[in-house]
């Protein structure tokens, strides 16, 4: 897979490029406008990850460019600008999706994922993490061919869990990515602790072997 | 007690007016009865010169005495004492039966070798008469005076100081908040109130500029913070995922996220004020706040998991709210959410929703300290190190908005927070 990440804070730009190394992502990097339009017009990309503030141009001005030449690369907004205006601007102009910073690299990967999935992988509407099976159009997880009950919170946090396999998701990112209260509002990752617990024990319960660890204090972890 | 500048006034004029006006009348009084002796004097000279003269001439023949006129004796019979001054007596009239006061004068003078006396009469009767009157018309044209200078000076006050008053409902209204531009009229008429009018406009012009530069600066600041934040968060995520995690520094890496995540929320927070005071949410709609609090609840119940405090609810359905959706949910959300945070365990919160108020009651330890800072920036109860401190200040900001009153009280653990909305 490969992805453009457009961004001129150079630290951050470092961070999003290693954890997506990680990921067995292939990633090119832009730190201006103009480096950004040369990348997107001289090669594809199965996701850009575009900042708005940029020196030498905006992200949207970009994105702009780069629907008018038909691409159809899925591009993923990443702004310190958090206004509704700000976001459907962004999404009218042709953004798959709008992230505000700051942001947890888990749910960055989780939004990467989910749109190639949606993008280029049609129909292929099944997740396959270890032994665990999420069928996403239906939003049930099945083990050993069995569907575990689970709520909607539970669901999309083990999503989110398989998603992200193999690493350690902290808390407060689980919290945020299963939030849907008021924006404005981050809410307190306190009572992940629970999820989790409630999560683990369905699990167990249909046979499935210890597959999510807590990693100290830090997050959970689902390993394969 | 205060008084207005209108009963001071009144006051002043009604105290001195008439202590200037019975001076006065008083001394008009003396003037003219001055003036009526006086006169008096003359006529009875007059009429003393005019009867020598005839009866020096002699060509006709006087009557000795008139009553009333005068008395014409031969001979010097009154003692020369009582000669050239003015004198009372009065005179007993048989028909009106009634002694008429007069003024008299005598005068002795030698004609043709006969001694004459000539005693001249005035009535003093029609003068006093006359003057009473006078006096009485002086006294009423007084009293005139003194009611025209009292309401005229009210009148008149009232319409002199009508800019003053306008100036004073102005500034009254004017709320550095809503960032309205500001200009008090300075074409008063007046000149006096042309210049406060002035000194008010440039200083409220100078304090609504430092606010604005205050505001600005709170903004960009927020803004910035953004990105090393991201940088922090990002650098964690990493760090977190690092093969040689130990539990001495994952334990360290804990507390430093939930320092950040903190970091994160105050400044989410700053902006979101920011964005409140610039106006940015100026869409407004019709909002069933009975659905969306029953929703939010909802949220609660399923995120925390059973891990709530007792929930009670009396609220009445289809309470319609005509408000920004976003804000009415922060709002509602951080009341709710205040009234989580803030609770004992086993304690409740008790939701109250009508047409004219929402009430959010929860049990909490005492608050220390003055409770009317509550709704500030930044003023937090204690053992709350988990909280950003601005969540009420956010919602006393929305509810300024709106023009609802919030108010709160506290008696035995249980604290009370209602909201008023405006009756239209």
């Amino acid at each position: 897979m490969k992805l453009l990440v457009i961004e001129d804070e150079r630290s951050l730009l470092t961070s999003i490029v290693q954890y997506f190394n990680q990921e067995k992502f292939l990633c090119e990097t832009a730190g201006s406008y103009e480096e950004g339009v040369r990348k997107i017009e001289d090669f594809r990309y199965d996701c850009i990850i575009l900042d708005i503030n940029l020196p030498g141009g905006s992200g949207l001005q970009l994105l702009k460019h780069l629907r008018l030449n038909k691409s159809r690369d899925g591009v993923i907004i990443i702004s310190a600008r958090d206004s509704l205006d700000d976001k459907i601007d962004g999404l009218d102009l042709g953004a798959d999706d709008y992230l505000t910073k700051p942001f947890h690299l888990s749910e960055l990967n989780a939004r990467v994922r989910a749109l190639i999935r949606r993008k280029y992988a049609e129909g292929a509407s099944v997740l396959q993490v270890g032994p665990l099976k999420a069928d996403l159009p239906s939003r049930t997880i099945i083990y050993a061919d069995q569907p575990i009950p689970l709520s909607k919170n539970e669901y999309d946090l083990l999503l989110f869990l398989m998603t992200n396999k193999n690493r350690v998701v902290s808390r407060q990112a689980i919290a945020e990515h299963i939030h849907d209260g008021p924006s404005e509002q981050i809410p307190s990752s306190d009572f992940v602790y629970s999820h989790i617990k409630n999560l683990k024990r369905k699990l167990k319960e249909k046979g499935c072997q210890e597959i999510i660890h807590t990693v100290y204090g830090l997050g959970y972890k689902l390993s394969t | 007690m205060n008084k207005t500048l209108q009963q001071k006034n009144t006051r002043y004029f009604l105290i001195w007016l008439p202590l200037v006006l019975l001076i006065g009348t008083t001394l008009f009084y003396f003037l003219m009865s001055t003036h009526a002796h006086h006169m008096e004097e003359e006529q009875l000279e007059l009429t003393q010169e005019n009867i020598w003269n005839m009866l020096a001439t002699g060509r006709e023949t006087l009557p000795f005495h008139i009553t009333g006129e005068y008395d014409l004796e031969k001979g010097n019979p009154v003692q020369a004492d009582l000669l050239h001054a003015q004198r009372d007596t009065s005179i007993y009239y048989p028909a009106s039966k009634e002694w008429v006061p007069f003024k008299i004068l005598t005068e002795q003078r030698l004609l043709k070798g006969q001694h004459y006396q000539l005693t001249t009469y005035i009535s003093s009767r029609e003068i006093t008469h006359l003057v009473i009157k006078v006096f009485i018309a002086d006294v009423f044209v007084f009293i005139l005076l003194l009611a025209a200078i009292v309401i005229i000076n009210r009148k008149s006050s009232g319409l002199l100081w009508k800019p003053f008053y306008a100036t004073m409902k102005e500034v009254n209204e004017y709320d550095i908040i809503k960032n309205e531009s500001f200009q008090l009229p300075t074409q008063t008429g007046i000149r006096e109130f042309d210049q406060l009018n002035q000194v008010i406009t440039t200083l409220i012009g100078n304090v609504t500029q430092a606010y604005r530069n205050q505001k600005q600066f709170v903004e960009n600041a927020a803004h910035e913070l953004q990105t090393p934040l991201a940088i922090i968060r990002s650098k964690l995520d990493l760090l977190i995922n690092s093969p040689h995690l130990t539990e001495e520094t994952a334990s360290l890496l804990a507390d430093i996220t939930a320092a950040n995540d903190r970091l994160s929320q105050m400044n989410k927070n700053l902006l979101l004020l920011t964005k409140i005071d610039n106006h940015q949410f100026p869409d407004q709609s019709e909002i069933n706040v009975s659905v969306a609090i029953d929703k939010l609840l909802t949220y609660y119940q399923e995120y925390y998991d059973g891990a709530l405090p007792q929930i009670r609810k009396s609220i009445q359905p289809d309470i319609h709210l005509y408000a920004n959706t976003s804000l009415l949910e922060i709002l509602i959300n951080n009341l709710i959410n205040n009234a989580f945070v803030h609770n004992l365990p086993n304690g409740y919160i008790h939701i109250e929703l009508d047409s004219r108020s929402l009430t959010i009651e929860n049990t909490g330890h005492t608050i220390e300290g003055a409770t009317d800072r509550l709704f500030e920036r930044f003023s937090k109860g204690r053992e709350q190190s988990n909280t950003t401190g601005l969540g009420l200040s956010l919602v006393k900001r929305i509810c300024l908005i709106y023009h609802f009153d919030v108010s709160y009280t506290y008696a035995e653990n249980i604290h009370r927070i209602t909201v008023t909305f405006p009756q239209s």
